[in-house]
């Protein structure tokens, strides 16, 4: 078929013609995200208008300061974070060393860890969730950020010891072998030579943990019942668990919400992209 | 050398004895509790009455169990066709030389990286019965209101709509890797043996994509297995169950109603069908090594 229209527009032609296709089905994809951000943008009267408008007509950013000065986003946005970052560095502290022994190391033993961490990564956060409160009880850890984050690091743990592996693999054993001549032990070598050049699939890792983490909300709910401790999650879903909701508000919460995580893919796009494509399948 | 060994051993074994005490103990204590009566009374105890298969009993008894697991099978199944299949389509689309295919490709990706809570939370209010915009397309097609998340009958195909939404980049984008593994000299042998474009569809693309749609698959399985935010979000397995799914009544089971050992039950349910899936997953990939 693509011969056919080829035949009929010529390779420009028909290269004008997949492109349109696709910019048509890329807008008609991102259609909710962008029904998100306008949400927000509109006032409370024009939010339950019939018909819908597809375009705000007085734009304003009045949900958006509300929701600042009477739902406390900012407090849930710092704990979002609180909980975000310190995961992130968990998982990578032990998901670029952990991953590495896994690369350079032969064994049976190896071989089991591997498996285990495959496996372990399956089981579903909401299943997990009574073991971890009564495990962080008998530590009395609940209500603590400690919690929240020694829980969702085993996750994001899992996931950098399977995608990172492969990558480390990549590097030349030369390189290793040269710094030893030189006199570097394994932990200098790990340090100075293998880990700077692992700089892009640690950063890919890096984001995705914090991806994971920052949405993380089963359990900022089972483990944090402190309101003032909870996560932006928590809060948006608090939000709409009433059967009426002020969409232009709780759009302009999650928008606020969301917004750091869509730049982060949009800057680091291609970089992600990359990385899930080398370390999922392997 | 020795001493490097040490060192390698000692990173494994840090992230090792993380995980097992972060998930492996978790998930041990599960299978131990659902087989013990557990109350509220006792649930920080760490010696429970023992009670054999009976919370297993219970939950296969309840008829919400049964819904809720035949809904999971139609959760799971949908989305696994749905994703597998517009992945697929969708990969073959970017997989064509045109200007900016790669981009798009991966701008789709900004959906799949939003939280699914936000997610939830955003599909909740398009398919709002009033003010939705669902509603709204509807009414252009001169279609009536649905009531996406109240209606019984829908409530279970409004949260498997925005499911797929949600997961779909993520299917694309592996199968999108798995096709740029195909060698093209397959392509320009099978065009010289003059194999049209659905010809070399079904003898290069597909067996070669095969052992990618098998692993997506298991993923997709084990990704929607696990879907509890954005259901809670939505529609919180109602209206009476009909939108439920396994992760999600084994948490209501526990924290809502308090039947910890039924809700255990229920989990550990759910463990052994994702360990399958898992268990199909790792095969699948050590075939593929080994070939």
């Amino acid at each position: 078929m693509t011969r056919r229209i080829r035949h009929l527009l010529g390779t420009r032609g028909t290269r004008a013609l997949l492109c349109a296709v696709g910019v048509a089905g890329v807008v008609c994809y991102l259609f909710p995200v962008y029904w998100m951000l306008i949400s927000g943008l509109k006032t409370s009267a024009e939010i339950f208008a019939s018909p819908p408008s597809l375009v705000p007509t007085h734009p304003t950013l009045a949900a958006f300061e509300q929701v600042f000065e009477r739902e406390n986003v900012a407090r849930y946005m710092r704990n979002s974070l609180l909980i975000a970052i310190p995961v992130t560095l968990l998982t990578l502290l032990l998901g670029s060393s952990g991953s590495y022994a896994l690369s350079r190391l032969r064994s049976r033993v190896v071989d089991v860890a591997l498996v285990l961490a495959l496996i372990l990564q399956i089981f579903p956060d909401a299943l997990l969730a009574t073991p971890m409160f009564i495990m962080f009880r008998h530590f009395d850890l609940l209500n603590t950020f400690a919690s929240v984050v020694l829980a969702t690091s085993a996750k994001s743990l899992a996931f950098a010891l399977v995608i990172l592996r492969p990558m480390y693999r990549q590097v030349p054993i030369e390189i290793e072998e040269a710094s030893r001549v030189d006199g570097c032990n394994t932990l200098q070598t790990f340090w100075r030579i293998v880990l700077p050049i692992m700089r892009v699939p640690l950063i890919v890792v890096g984001v995705l943990s914090f991806v994971q983490a920052y949405g993380q909300f089963v359990y900022p709910l089972t483990l944090l019942s402190r309101q003032d401790l909870q996560p932006a999650t928590v809060g948006i879903y608090s939000f709409i668990g009433a059967e009426y909701a002020d969409w232009d508000r709780v759009m302009a919460f999650a928008s606020i919400f969301a917004l750091p995580i869509l730049v982060i893919f949009l800057s680091l796009q291609r970089k992600i992209v990359a990385g899930l494509t080398t370390g999922a399948l392997k | 050398m020795r001493q490097g060994t040490v060192v390698l051993h000692v990173f494994l074994a840090v992230s090792m004895l993380y995980l097992l005490t972060f998930i492996g103990l978790p998930v041990v204590y599960n299978l131990v509790m659902s087989v013990q009566d557990v109350d509220l009374g006792n649930i920080v105890d760490l010696i429970r009455p023992f009670n054999g298969l009976d919370n297993y009993r219970e939950a296969f008894a309840d008829p919400s169990f049964r819904q809720v697991l035949v809904n999971s099978a139609i959760f799971v199944g949908a989305n696994v066709i749905a994703q597998v299949g517009c992945g697929l389509v969708v990969a073959l689309f970017f997989g064509q030389r045109f200007p900016g295919a790669h981009f798009m490709r991966g701008l789709v990706l900004a959906g799949w990286i939003l939280p699914a809570l936000v997610v939830g939370a955003l599909w909740k209010w398009i398919f709002a019965t009033e003010y939705g915009v669902a509603n709204y397309f509807l009414s252009w097609l001169g279609h009536g209101r649905v009531h996406w998340l109240s209606d019984p009958a829908v409530a279970l195909s409004s949260v498997t709509i925005a499911n797929i939404w949600f997961g779909t980049p993520f299917a694309m984008i592996l199968i999108a890797a798995g096709l740029t593994s195909i060698p093209e000299e397959q392509y320009e042998a099978a065009s010289l043996d003059g194999a049209g474009p659905i010809a070399r569809f079904v003898y290069v693309t597909l067996p070669g994509l095969w052992p990618t749609l098998v692993a997506v698959a298991c993923l997709v399985t084990i990704y929607t297995m696990r879907a509890f935010d954005l259901i809670f979000a939505m529609t919180q397995g109602g209206p009476l169950d009909a939108s439920n799914v396994l992760p999600l009544l084994s948490y209501q089971l526990s924290f809502q109603r308090f039947h910890f050992g039924v809700g255990a039950a229920v989990g550990s349910f759910s463990f052994i069908i994702v360990l399958a899936v898992a268990a199909l997953y790792v095969w699948t990939l050590r075939r593929e090594e080994q070939q």
